[in-house]
């Protein structure tokens, strides 16, 4: 993206409006830089042509560590001392599920903290200046670069796709 | 007139005649067969088989049906595709009725405490009072899922031809109390909030009553819960089972998106979760206890031969199958894979109910494997019996099927 490029944040009603705009622009030639969506979407995902997130791997991986290290520190703990508590196993593997268990939750939360940070790049502090709040209430919003020379036929295009007259602006 | 609509009302749509043909042969076989046994000298067997199919069925009718009510009630919007099939278990539920009453011909195999000194626990294990109280349960239950289900089919039937005896009877009824679309989703609202409560109280009786009382001395305060939470789980396993077989039918006038599939699967993968984790809430508890009378019934199931196999398959089909395959988002989005592990689970709740059943039905014999010939053709029986019911349902009402039938419709 040329650095002096501007950037014009249209914003949307429906996903169906959104996917259609995102289609024209690309086809008029401009960049879409990121499509704010106030839910999930498959189909915006196909339509900007992303590679699957790999966040979940991240999430996996973490849960996996956290289910075994769960089992292996009451063990670790257990063998450390070797009482034996109303007439159970040393190694009492049902019990131990439980620490297990939260530890899966544990290391499962922040593995996708770490997919996060790496695969998406935030916290970026220049998040919210093309971001509008109303992105995460009922607004779709997409977010299109364009040199300053024409910026108005974007402006113009925006319109045309059905973008409301709301429309964010920075640099 | 388009092509689904024509699919549709004429007579020849896919659910004519011929369908009927093989349930109805397989019930009725089923049913000669379990006369056969019960008559020829292994009558507790033949009960144990019935009351653990009649148990089975129930509760997954009654799971499938709390879909709808629940998707109505949290105001889902997508899930509409589902809940119209979803009502359509609410077809066996006379037929359950039925099948409860036929247990009293049994009573003497089928409750295993009868003529037993039961310390006391005579006031509520007594036949003429669990019929009663099972009876007016059931009844509740049923009665309040029909009413919803009469009040979502004034959306679904909307735009039907009155071509069947059934939908002139419930025309007749709609024209005579013809309400506003809000009324009619208010009341929709009422009876699924009150049916999912009676869903929660009466399957819980139902499951101390004709589950637990089996071994009349063990007792587990979460059995009820369990049971319920149970239901839920097979219900909405028989449900993504039958829209994955609607879906691949080409003759039915019914899709699905990838996406749809998904959502429900995961749901599906949740509840995986919510059963694994009441089997533990009741194991561990036992475990830590360790008191005689409630560790032998869960020593004898576990840790004795045969019943340890089924108790390890059961584990492995109903929470480690599905928990491991469910996490790919792939497969969660094919019907011909979800119609696999949907029926490798509901096979593993089968299991379940049989083995909770069969030690105290069945003297102890390491040697012979409790499930055999007999116990499948019976089973088969009532899987036919619930197929006709249906294959019924949709033969008299084929509009629920349409995409866009149900409250998300304009009603005149």
């Amino acid at each position: 993206m040329n650095t002096d490029a501007i950037i014009v944040t249209g914003l949307y009603n429906t996903q169906e409006e959104t996917l259609a705009a995102v289609e024209k622009i690309q086809e008029k030639g401009f960049e879409v830089t990121e499509v704010h969506s106030p839910i999930p979407s498959n189909a915006l995902a196909q339509a900007l042509d992303r590679k699957k997130s790999r966040i979940g791997w991240f999430t996996l991986t973490g849960g996996l560590i956290g289910f075994f290290s769960g089992f292996a520190l009451p063990v670790f703990t257990s063998t450390r001392w070797n009482l034996i508590v109303s007439g159970k196993p040393i190694l009492s593997w049902i019990p131990f599920f439980v620490i297990a268990f939260e530890f899966t939750i544990l290391f499962a939360v922040l593995g996708n903290v770490v997919g996060i940070v790496t695969q998406v790049g935030l916290p970026d502090p220049d998040y919210e200046k093309n971001y509008d709040p109303e992105c995460s209430g009922s607004l779709y919003g997409i977010e299109v670069a364009s040199p300053p020379e024409n910026a108005d036929s974007l402006r113009d295009l925006l319109d045309e796709t059905g973008s409301l007259k709301k429309q964010r602006e920075t640099k | 007139m388009t092509s689904m609509d024509t699919a549709f009302t004429e007579p020849s749509a896919p659910f004519n005649k011929s369908v009927f043909f093989i349930p109805a042969l397989i019930a009725g076989g089923g049913f000669l067969f379990f006369i056969l046994l019960a008559a020829t000298g292994h009558p507790e067997k033949a009960w144990l088989v019935y009351l653990t199919n009649f148990m089975f069925f129930t509760v997954l009718s009654c799971g499938g049906l709390l879909f709808s009510t629940l998707m109505h009630f949290t105001k889902a919007r997508w899930s509409h595709t589902f809940a119209a099939v979803a009502e359509a278990f609410s077809a066996f539920f006379p037929v359950s009725f039925v099948l409860f009453a036929l247990l009293f011909i049994g009573q003497n195999y089928v409750f295993p405490w009868v003529g037993q000194d039961l310390h006391g626990k005579e006031v509520w294990l007594n036949v003429p009072f669990l019929f009663a109280r099972d009876s007016g349960a059931f009844l509740i239950l049923y009665s309040l899922g029909f009413g919803y289900l009469y009040h979502s089919l004034k959306f679904r039937l909307k735009t039907a031809p009155q071509n069947t005896r059934l939908k002139i009877f419930l025309f007749k009824r709609f024209e005579q109390s013809l309400h506003d679309p809000e009324t009619i989703k208010r009341r929709m609202t009422v009876f699924a909030g009150w049916y999912m409560f009676a869903f929660a109280m009466c399957l819980s009786l139902i499951g101390f009553d004709l589950v637990m009382s089996a071994d009349p001395h063990w007792y587990s305060t979460l059995f009820g819960a369990y049971t319920f939470i149970k239901a839920i789980y097979a219900g909405f396993g028989a449900l993504i089972l039958l829209v994955s077989l609607l879906h691949l039918n080409p003759k039915v006038p019914f899709t699905l998106t990838p996406a749809q599939l998904a959502d429900m699967s995961t749901l599906f993968f949740g509840f995986s979760i919510v059963w694994g984790d009441f089997f533990y809430s009741q194991f561990v508890v036992i475990w830590y206890g360790n008191i005689p009378e409630e560790s032998a019934y869960i020593v004898e199931r576990t840790m004795t031969h045969p019943w340890s196999i089924l108790a390890w398959t059961v584990f492995l089909c109903c929470f480690i199958l599905p928990f491991i395959i469910l996490l790919s988002r792939k497969i969660k989005q094919s019907p011909r894979c979800m119609i696999v592990i949907s029926s490798c689970v509901l096979a593993g709740l089968w299991i379940e109910h049989f083995l909770l059943l069969g030690p105290s039905f069945l003297a102890h014999d390491p040697a012979v494997f409790p499930i055999g010939i007999s116990e499948l053709i019976i089973s088969l029986g009532f899987l036919g019996l619930f197929s006709l019911s249906i294959l019924a349902y949709f033969k008299e009402l084929p509009e629920t099927l349409k995409t866009n039938s149900g409250e998300g419709v304009q009603w005149k």
